[in-house]
Order: C-alpha cells, then structure tokens, then sequence
C-alpha cells in the first residue's frame, strides 16, 4: 500500500522500500515524468487521427537520429553532415531484409545493428584522419554516394520509387490502434536514446567528450587515448542512427533512398540539433517537434521549406549558435557536461 | 636518472629548431631551460611531451625510450605539462578541467567519478582554486588559469612536471605566489620539474641547474650563477658586442 506523507515543501510517497518524493513548489518541477506523462497523454488524445499521430512519429524519430547526433558531435568533436547515411544503412537492411527473406522487424533489428555496426566501425577512422573541414565534406558526401548506389543497383533498392511491402512493426488487425502503438512505440524508442545518453554523458565518458569536444590536443596530453574514445563513440552514435532508419521502415511499411539520403533531409536534422543547440539532448526533442509540426504546417502552404529550412539553419548558425532552446538554457552551463558540484565541508 | 635526452633533433623544413641537444634530469631538482626567443625551449618540451616525433636521438624517462609514444602513454608513464598560453577546457567548470585529468592520468585501480571528484578538489584546493570550482574555464583570470593549469598537470600524478613559461603576462605579486606554490608542490609531492622561464629573477632562485639553449643548441648548462655569468649566454641575450664589452 501506498503511504503518502506530507512533508514541508514535498510529499513523500513511499511503497515498501520505494520513497519518491515530490516538491510541491512548480520551480523545482524538473522531473522528466511529467514530460512523459504528457507525451503520453497527447498521443492517446490523438487517438483516431492517424495523420497527427503520424507527425508525432516523424518528430520521435527525427529525435531518435538528433539524440546520439548531438552526442557525436560532442564525443569526437566533429560536426558530421550525413547523418542519414546510417538512417540509409538502418531503413535499406531492415527493408531488404523483410521483403526479400521475410524477417519480422525484430528479426530484421539484430541484422541492422550488425550491418551498421559494421559500417560505423569501417567508418569510424575518419573521425581519427579527417578533422575539421574535411570531416564535415566526406560526412556530406558519403550518404550522396549512397544514394548514387541505390540509383545504379534499381533492381535490388529501387532507387526511384523505394521499397514497399516492408513487415510493419507492429500489427494488431486494426489500422488505427496500429498507428497508436506505433506511435507510442517511437515515444519509447525516443525515451530509451535520451536515456542512455543522458546516462552516458552523465558519466566519466561526458567528461571525456566534453574533453575532446573542447580540445582534444589537451585531453590526449592529459592521458586520455582520444582516438579509441572518437571511434567508441561514432560506432555507438551510428548504429543508433541505424535503429531509427530500422524503426523508420518498419513503421512506414516503406523505405526510399530519394526521402533519406539527400541533402534536405540532412538539413531538416541539422535544423533539430541547431535549434536544440550543439550538444543538448533534451534540446533534440524540442528542436524535432518544432520542425516536424513546422513541416506539417509548411506543407499546406506549398514546397516552401526548401528554401525556409536552410534559410533558417543559417540564421540559427549565425545568430544563435546555442540554438533556440539555448536562449532558456542561456543563463545555464552547458547541460550536456555533467554538472560536478562539491561543497565545502564547514570544520 | 629520471630524464635523459640524448641528442635529440627536431626540424622544422630547413630550419633546425633543435639539434642534437642532451642533458639529464636527476629525481627531485628544478632544471630551468631558457634561452632567447625561437631558441627551441618550447618545441624541446613538445617533443619530450609527445606532440612532436623527434627527428633523431632518445629520451629516456625512467630507462624506457618515449620518442614515438603517444602523448597520453607519455602522459601514464608520468610526465605532465602546462602550457605558454593556457589551454583550459573553456567551456568546462574548473573542478571538470581537473577531474579529466584525475580520470585519465595514471591509471588507479577502482577510481570511481566521485573518488575522483574528491581528488580534483584537493588539486584545486592545493593551488587555491577551491573557491572557483563551479566556474567555467573561460571566465577565469589569467593567473587562475595558470594555476589550474598546474592543477590538472597535478592531477594526472607526474613524476615530471614540464612548467611552460607560467610567469607570462602576471605582475610582480602573482608572479611571487607562483613561484611559492610550484616550490611548495614540488616538496609536497615530490616532483621533479623541468622550468622554462624569461624572467631571469625567478629562474636563476627556484633553479638548481639550467640548461641553455639558442637556434636549437644546448650553449651553456650549470648553476644559475655560473650560466648567468657565462659570456655565451650573456652574448645570446644580449649580443657579442656587449658580452666583449663587458669582458673588458
């Protein structure tokens, strides 16, 4: 049974061995739950309207590809401009593997992991060569490579019109509970990515990222093997990536290199990074539902987010390299670096 | 013998920034190492740091040959450095600065995030930066920054500390109370330090040997007293018309 005390300024709930406490006080509301909560609770609100139900998706999966994005920028101290390569290798193994062998999704998760963790790995050494400039250049050509690929070999990616026919993720007989769950599911795979990497810079491995991110000459002098914790880091972040591309496919039940790979998907990413700001995970999620419902609403409008999309990254890299999210967080350290606070012991 | 360079050369294209310069570091001394601008006192401690690959020659530190290691190998066999121009992490607090330091310096068995939390407030505490340690590094001042640069070179446990030229740019009264504290941590922990340093009052005090360098060449090594007095360093610095002159 649930006890439920109230103390001064919180209540205290306890369950066995279980306390949680929760301040009363609104400013010291900082508790991820509530966010959830509310996520949660607009999707089931929306329930019955697949096509917003499908908007909260893109903007859970944007998220997905931003999250360990915005980590990987800061771990190797690189910006990397093909992101979507990985969401490529993810959405085109998952594809290939549920239409030609007939794997289900979960089947078709282990071989995306493999294949991207394979290529993130033969990947990876570009973030020990290439610095700077040069890395941001190949990044950026890497997935137009891809796409190039996916054209010339039409008969196994269908470059042109995609892969259909894709296992759908989950399939429950009714379409709309289907787009429910799947949302709800995306929600998850969000939550898990901000998890963990929340978790992973909250560690000595933010420290370390922070470090390389900073300076790595520095860090590399202070004792830090920077290289194996560049390569570490792109291999995680990337098969990351390729799990949304996996989630991707599988949701849409359709995967096509032309939606993926070329430069204004890339951007739209970008966007979700810059508005979150460099290096801010919780700034990810804001940052991909602003653009996503920014999308849905331009749409209607006409093809104007070709040009609105870039025109506002670049003011965005000009004006507030912090992005938006950055102008609340300006009075803040940056919170992707674990905040270390030790008190003096009064003697 | 703690450091021993033996002929070590380094160029630059056509110009030699050091050639063939040996000396050795005993356990426990306070080398300096001066010479006038471009003499190769920066470029010598890169290559014993690990930043640059030697051309030529050894150094040993401790019996086992560093040329070619990486600089973080370099860093786990003990020898640590500041810089010229102080290179924080600008956008970390100064407690994080040093605990990179503590985390990836010499290798402790069971060194958990808060044992080494503990270990930088000791570091900053030592130096005196306790009281800043939840500021971040780019709104530090100049002295603040060279003491946490000694700090974080502390906190990776050295047995050599390379100390880089830590009086440029601070006034007198700073400039004693770094003097003070590299003394105090080299009897505190018992470090042997390698001092570059243009500010002659200070490195002919702290020193018990200097070692000389112009275009790269070792000219002079001994005492302070003896090296301040040598005509070559004299000549170095301040041109052979006035060391004749002073000859005379």
């Amino acid at each position: 049974m649930v006890k439920i005390e109230h103390k001064r300024a919180r209540f205290v709930f306890r369950l066995g061995d279980l306390k949680l406490e929760w301040t009363i006080e609104p400013r010291y509301w900082r508790n991820h739950f509530i966010a959830i909560a509310l996520l949660i609770l607009l999707i089931l609100g929306l329930s019955g309207k697949p096509d917003l139900l499908s908007l909260i998706t893109t903007a859970n999966i944007y998220a997905c590809i931003a999250i360990p994005l915005a980590w990987q920028m800061t771990g190797t101290g690189r910006m990397n401009f093909g992101p979507q390569l990985f969401v490529g290798i993810g959405g085109f193994t998952a594809a290939l593997a549920s239409i030609y062998w007939g794997w289900n999704p979960w089947q078709s998760l282990f071989l995306t992991i493999l294949v991207s963790l394979l290529f993130a790995l033969l990947l990876s050494r570009l973030t020990v060569i290439a610095k700077g400039l040069y890395f941001s250049l190949i990044t950026l050509l890497l997935p137009l490579i891809f796409l190039e690929f996916t054209n010339i070999f039409n008969r196994v990616f269908r470059g042109e019109t995609g892969l259909s026919g894709i296992a759908h993720i989950i399939d429950v007989g009714d379409i709309g509970r289907n787009y429910l769950l799947g949302c709800l599911m995306s929600l998850g795979l969000m939550l898990v990515f901000l998890y963990v990497v929340d978790k992973v810079l909250r560690s000595r491995w933010g420290v370390y990222a922070a470090a390389i991110n900073d300076n790595e000459n520095v860090a590399n002098m202070l004792g830090l093997n920077i290289n194996r914790y560049k390569i570490v880091t792109f291999t995680m972040t990337s098969v990351m990536i390729g799990i949304a591309g996996w989630f991707a496919a599988h949701y849409f039940g359709t995967f096509a290199g032309v939606t993926y790979l070329p430069l204004q998907f890339m951007l739209k990413v970008l966007l979700v990074v810059m508005i979150g700001g460099r290096g801010e995970i919780y700034g990810c999620v804001v940052g991909a539902y602003f653009v996503a419902l920014l999308e849905h609403f331009l749409t209607r409008i006409g093809p104007i987010h070709y040009i609105l999309f870039p025109f506002i990254l670049l003011l965005l890299l000009l004006a507030l390299p912090e992005g938006l999210y950055g102008l609340y967080r300006r009075h803040r350290y940056k919170e992707y670096y674990p905040t270390l606070k030790v008190r003096k012991r009064e003697i | 013998m703690l450091l021993k360079i033996e002929n070590v050369t380094k160029g630059f294209g056509a110009v030699k920034a050091v050639d063939g310069v040996s000396f050795d570091i005993h356990e426990g001394e306070i080398v300096g190492l001066i010479g006038p601008n471009g003499a190769g006192k920066t470029t010598l401690t890169n290559l014993i740091s690990g930043l640059y690959k030697a051309d030529g020659g050894r150094i040993d530190f401790l019996g086992t040959n560093i040329v070619g290691l990486p600089q973080f190998k370099i860093c786990h066999l003990g020898i640590s450095r500041t810089y010229q121009i102080p290179q924080p992490f600008p956008d970390l607090t100064a407690i994080a600065n040093v605990v990179v330091g503590v985390l990836c310096g010499k290798h402790r068995i069971n060194l958990s995030f808060g044992d080494a939390l503990l270990e930088a407030s000791h570091c900053l505490e030592t130096v005196g930066l306790f009281g800043k340690r939840n500021v971040l590094a780019k709104d530090l001042t100049l002295f603040e920054l060279r003491t946490l640069e000694l700090a974080r070179a502390l906190a990776t446990t050295p047995k050599l500390m390379i100390i880089d030229e830590v009086m440029a740019g601070l006034n007198p009264g700073q400039s004693l109370r770094a003097v003070r504290l590299i003394r105090r941590l080299k009897e505190e922990y018992r470090l042997t330090i390698l001092w570059i340093e243009h500010v002659m009052k200070v490195i002919t005090e702290a020193s018990d040997r200097i070692e000389v360098l112009n275009y790269g060449k070792k000219i002079a090594e001994g005492p302070p007293k003896t090296v301040m007095n040598d005509p070559i360093v004299i000549g170095a610095y301040l041109g052979k018309k006035y060391a004749r002159s002073r000859k005379a």
